[in-house]
């Protein structure tokens, strides 16, 4: 089994805020990992790192046994990295169907394959119904499905999920929490980004890390990581940190 | 509109378009000329400020460059229809270093480049020897004899059809759509592998090459040209108006807008000739307020209403649809 | 070396009305981000209701530049609520040309009323000059320098100090933020706005001597503006200043060195260097 992305000692600063500080873990193939942690703690930095939207001031990041330390956003979609915003992107004029081909677009230059091909991304999400929509006016739990559908669409071998399930009602995120725990069926495996909403993460992640103030803090199986008295302390504050008991 | 038909129709608007031919009112020929020619503009400006969503305020450096380019070239012997050819390619040319630089920069700062690089070739042509300075220079004529404003104005329906086949090619290609995420939202653009700035710079290219040579065929009807009538910032601003007023993103749109803004400153020249910023500052603000996707846009918006009721039926059944898939775990 | 210095100072003096002008696009772009493209424009009009008040009421522009600038806070606040305010959630796109459209109006809009003529102010005061050594001064440059230095302390003071300066350099920073505040930020956006159009006016009113008026008098400096905010960084009040009193220097340099006709491309020039080499500015916050 071997490592499809390795965060190496990265760290990023803003002026005086040290963002992210000297932040490593590894990835495996097929896995569904998520990072989390308290508001702030870095992990859409991290994100950014991964993507090339930002680059690190330290440190390296290896995708697929290439170096993407340096590499810029559109460089990295092309090498196999797909992500969603935190908050979301669409292309408000374009239809669903459109948005969606917009990804099918980085394999194929012909309007009627992307066109196949989006169709059945959105088949897999249960969106066929909305596919002559424009983007402009759909709900948010439409708008998460259909950042997730325009990723996949680039046939990513990783795909960056940054709160993807935030903002929507229990009942949407377990929904779309079922549809990201197939992700691996696709070839895909799944870095998620996410801030609360743990029952998602409890039951779909298979390893967490965890930030605080921009440090790894944690890592390791959810039930591990859970009853770590570092990460308690992080979301609840030390007087929690007796729970772990 | 595909295939066949698509093919069928254009024929026929052609053929319809040839039809001032027969006439033999040559000021009509002229106003004629001027619509196509700016129709064509206007399409041309539609890549890069209708599907790319650049709103670039400096084209007439392209327009300038072709008929400047036409004139000197052809001033130190090189033959007339290769002088034009070799003015739109060294004005592309110019345009794509220039717009490897602009094009880094992202809203306010490239309209305001693209004006400030406009305005230094006029600058440059009002001061240089060699574009005639402040008195300018002639341009060879491309036709001669009587048919010549029929000639010139078959030239315009031609380059009109030119830059419609570009739109239309883009409206329906990979390109195109790469363009249109490129204007919707860059970030999301470069997430799923466009390389935006190289994206943006094909459409420039491909808009500069045309507009140049509308500016060449202007510059050749005219026959004298100074920085004033093919460089001042007044065509740039008149070439986005018309794409903007007819629905800069759409197809049919900048050929309405010519329509409407050239008779109209035709049927009221004394009117547009005093009062035109009046008229274009009125224009746009109107535009602004109430009509931002244009004519044909908001048509094209009307009928999109029309047809689809709204989304939030479908879309709150992907709250209930598999609540399954994880709750049962 | 005389002469360098001697355009230098030339320079700094022109620079305090360019640093009135930048700071104004500046607090304008700052806190709503919108790029004025009319703001030369507006430069214009103040030109000519200092010119009204001195032609008709012999009042001089040294203290009609007030006036002025009242006028100018008035009607630009008024333009902010008719056409801005209404579409200022739309894309730059349609902000950029909506201020453009503004701009033409305003133009032909002066002509109309004006008339296509040239005008002139005539002082005394600027045929009058200072010696300082080997140094001339211009006896109307030096008064219209500590004018405009007052007026750039003192917006310089209001946005540090005073309570609407700290709402609207809050709304500058986070526009979305700024309601929980406690903050209005229509009003806000307002207040800059037509501060920010004021300080264009009173820049007009204080040039007004020096130079021959018609209605497109103000579009260089509409350029000249963008190069300030430009080089000082956008939305930098103190980086504005600075970046006028460069772009002073920098033409006077030109003119003395080069020739007087290409100072307006000297504007050109830094404006492109900057955007191309350092386009967060020198005091850069934000980027290009």
């Amino acid at each position: 089994m071997n490592a499809i992305l390795e965060v190496k000692n990265v760290s990023k600063r803003f002026g005086g805020l040290r963002a992210v500080k000297d932040v490593s873990f590894a990835m495996l193939q097929g896995e569904i990992l998520f990072v989390i942690g308290p508001n702030g703690a870095g992990k859409t930095t991290v994100f950014n790192l991964i993507s090339g939207f930002l680059h690190p001031d330290q440190g390296s990041i290896t995708f697929n046994g290439h170096d993407i330390t340096r590499m810029a956003p559109h460089d990295s979609a092309r090498l196999g990295i797909g992500r969603t915003f935190q908050i979301v992107k669409p292309l408000p004029s374009l239809t669903v169907a459109q948005n969606v081909m917009l990804g099918a677009f980085m394999h194929t230059g012909r309007v009627s394959q992307a066109e196949k091909e989006a169709g059945k991304i959105l088949d897999f999400l249960q969106m066929t119904s909305l596919r002559d929509f424009q983007a402009r006016g759909l709900p948010l739990a439409a708008l998460k499905r259909l950042e997730i559908a325009r990723a996949l669409a680039t046939k990513p071998k990783l795909i960056l999920l940054d709160e993807v399930v935030s903002g929507l009602t229990t009942a949407e995120a377990l929904a779309l929490a079922g549809l990201v725990k197939r992700l691996p069926e696709w070839g895909v495996s799944v870095v998620g980004g996410v801030e609360h909403v743990m029952q998602v993460v409890m039951k779909i992640a298979e390893r967490i890390v965890v930030l605080d103030y921009g440090a790894k803090i944690a890592e390791g199986k959810p039930e591990e990581v859970v009853k770590n008295p570092a990460v308690i302390e992080a979301y609840l504050g030390p007087k929690y940190k007796e729970i772990a008991r | 509109m595909s295939g066949w038909r698509f093919w069928v129709l254009l024929g026929v608007a052609c053929a319809v378009c040839c039809l001032p031919l027969l006439s033999n009112n040559n000021y009509l020929l002229q106003v004629l000329f001027r619509i196509a020619l700016f129709g064509g503009l206007g399409l041309a400006w539609n890549l890069v400020g209708g599907y790319a969503g650049q709103l670039s305020l400096g084209h007439v450096a392209f327009f300038g460059m072709g008929a400047y380019g036409l004139a000197i070239f052809t001033a130190h012997h090189v033959p007339m229809w290769i002088s034009l050819l070799l003015a739109a390619l060294v004005s592309t040319l110019i345009g794509g270093v220039i717009g490897k630089i602009v094009f880094r920069l992202r809203g306010p700062y490239f309209t305001l480049a693209t004006i400030a690089f406009a305005e230094v070739l006029r600058l440059g042509a009002a001061n240089l020897q060699i574009t005639g300075g402040a008195i300018g220079l002639s341009t060879p004529s491309l036709f001669t004899g009587e048919a010549f404003w029929k000639l010139f104005y078959l030239s315009a329906i031609v380059l009109a059809v030119l830059s419609f086949l570009a739109n239309y090619w883009t409206s329906r290609s990979r390109f195109g759509y790469y363009l249109m995420a490129i204007r919707e939202d860059e970030d999301t653009a470069s997430a799923v592998g466009i390389d935006t700035a190289n994206y943006k710079l094909r459409s420039l290219l491909i808009s500069a090459y045309l507009t140049a040579l509308a500016g060449a065929f202007y510059g050749s009807a005219f026959q004298f040209i100074v920085p004033d009538s093919v460089l001042t910032i007044d065509i740039s601003v008149q070439i986005a108006i018309i794409a903007m007023l007819g629905g800069a993103g759409t197809l049919f749109g900048p050929i309405v807008g010519a329509l409407l803004l050239v008779s109209a400153s035709e049927l009221f020249k004394n009117e547009f000739g005093e009062r035109h910023l009046l008229i274009y500052g009125t224009l746009i603000v109107l535009v602004v307020l109430f009509l931002p996707e244009g004519i044909v846009g908001s048509l094209q918006q009307h009928v999109r209403r029309r047809r689809k009721p709204p989304a939030s039926s479908a879309a709150s059944a992907l709250g209930r649809a598999e609540v399954q898939g994880v709750a049962e775990q | 070396m005389t002469t360098f210095l001697q355009a230098c100072l030339d320079g700094l003096l022109i620079g305090a009305l360019y640093a009135l002008i930048g700071m104004g696009l500046a607090l304008i772009f700052g806190v709503m981000r919108i790029v004025n493209f009319a703001h030369g424009a507006f430069l214009m009009l103040g030109m000519y209701a200092s010119f009204l008040m001195f032609d008709r009421y012999q009042i001089n522009p040294y203290y009609g530049f007030l006036p002025a600038g009242i006028l100018l806070f008035i009607f630009g606040y008024l333009v902010y609520k008719l056409l801005i305010q209404p579409i200022r959630n739309r894309s730059e796109f349609m902000q950029i040309l909506m201020t453009i459209g503004i701009d033409l109006i305003l133009i032909d809009l002066a002509q109309l009323t004006f008339g296509a003529d040239y005008h002139q102010a005539n002082i005394d005061l600027v045929n009058r000059s200072l010696h300082a050594g080997p140094f001339t001064i211009n006896a109307a440059s030096l008064l219209s320098f500590g004018l405009a230095a007052v007026f750039i302390v003192g917006l310089q003071q209001f946005v540090m100090r005073s309570r609407p300066g700290q709402a609207l350099r809050a709304t500058a920073q986070n526009r979305d933020v700024a309601p929980l505040m406690g903050i209005n930020v229509i009003r806000i956006q307002g207040l800059s706005f037509a501060l920010g159009i004021a300080f264009a006016g009173i820049a007009g009113g204080l040039l007004l001597p020096a130079l021959y008026l018609f209605p497109s008098v103000g579009e260089d400096y509409t350029l000249k503006a963008f190069v300030i905010v430009v080089l000082g960084g956008m939305g930098s009040i103190e980086g504005a200043a600075i970046g006028g009193l460069v772009l002073g220097v920098a033409e006077s340099l030109t003119s003395t060195y080069i020739g007087n006709q290409w100072a307006l491309a000297i504007d050109f020039v830094l404006f492109l260097l900057v955007l191309s080499l350092k386009p967060s500015g020198i005091f850069g916050r934000q980027r290009a």
